[in-house]
């Protein structure tokens, strides 16, 4: 029997959301911990969301820094903002894929897993949250595509 | 004079070519990030064609990192911030 599509695309352009309320909550702490990890210097997730932008300069532009913390903490307000909803315009859809690749990045650099060989290694609890996320952030991709 | 003048203008042009060399805007490999997302991104962010998304995709799957745009610093800079907020590993380096 085939699976259901989590997102489908309307006539209308918004995007469908049909997941069910524990993965929404799944969904909600990963972008609280987003949120969180921005302001928190102590954070595991703040690096990935603090990268270097050209690492050859000895520091980057602190407006860029600006620019993109502002970018990354619109998305994530956006994403917790209707992660309730049924129904998600185009914009609310982007903010919900970056949210969730970022989110993704940020758990994977927790767990130091950099390369194919650390997947490989890694334990049960962080592979359960990769897969999940994987998994939304495929489906939302190919609805968007 | 003359040969102080020449190595003066030789000088000026040296620095005219390093300040004229493009700033890269690279998007690294990671294990984890699922393709149609990769190319979504770059179809997002640079408006690319599906063809040209994926094929700079499947470089950065391949080859661990691939060239996506080349240009002036500030526009470099302002494309990789947008695929660092997209959840994407990048940075700007000047050409070699």
């Amino acid at each position: 029997m085939a699976r259901s599509k989590i997102f489908i695309q309307r006539k209308d352009g918004r995007i469908e959301v049909k997941i069910a309320p524990d993965a929404r909550e799944f969904l909600k702490s990963v972008v609280t911990q987003l949120i969180d990890a921005e302001s928190d210097g102590e954070h595991p997730w703040h690096g990935v969301l603090h990268s270097p932008i050209t690492p050859a300069a000895d520091s980057d532009d602190p407006l860029r820094s600006f620019e993109r913390q502002k970018m990354t903490a619109t998305s994530a307000e956006l994403m917790k903002l209707t992660l309730d909803e049924t129904f998600l315009s185009q914009d609310e859809a982007f903010a919900w894929l970056a949210s969730m690749q970022l989110g993704l990045r940020a758990r994977t650099s927790e767990a130091t897993i950099f390369t194919d060989e650390d997947l490989a290694r890694a334990d049960e609890t962080s592979l359960q949250t990769i897969r999940a996320l994987q998994f939304f952030l495929f489906e939302l991709a190919t609805t968007l595509s | 004079m003359k040969h102080e003048r020449s190595t003066s203008t030789a000088t000026l042009n040296q620095e005219e070519a390093v300040t004229e060399k493009s700033w890269n805007v690279v998007v690294w490999d990671d294990p984890v990030t699922p393709m149609p997302v990769v190319a979504l991104i770059f179809r997002k962010i640079f408006g690319y064609s599906n063809n040209k998304a994926t094929q700079l995709m499947m470089t950065v799957h391949h080859q661990g990192r691939a060239i996506v745009w080349s240009g002036v610093r500030d526009r470099a800079e302002s494309y990789c911030v947008k695929l660092q907020a997209s959840g994407l590993l990048s940075t700007v380096e000047q050409d070699s």
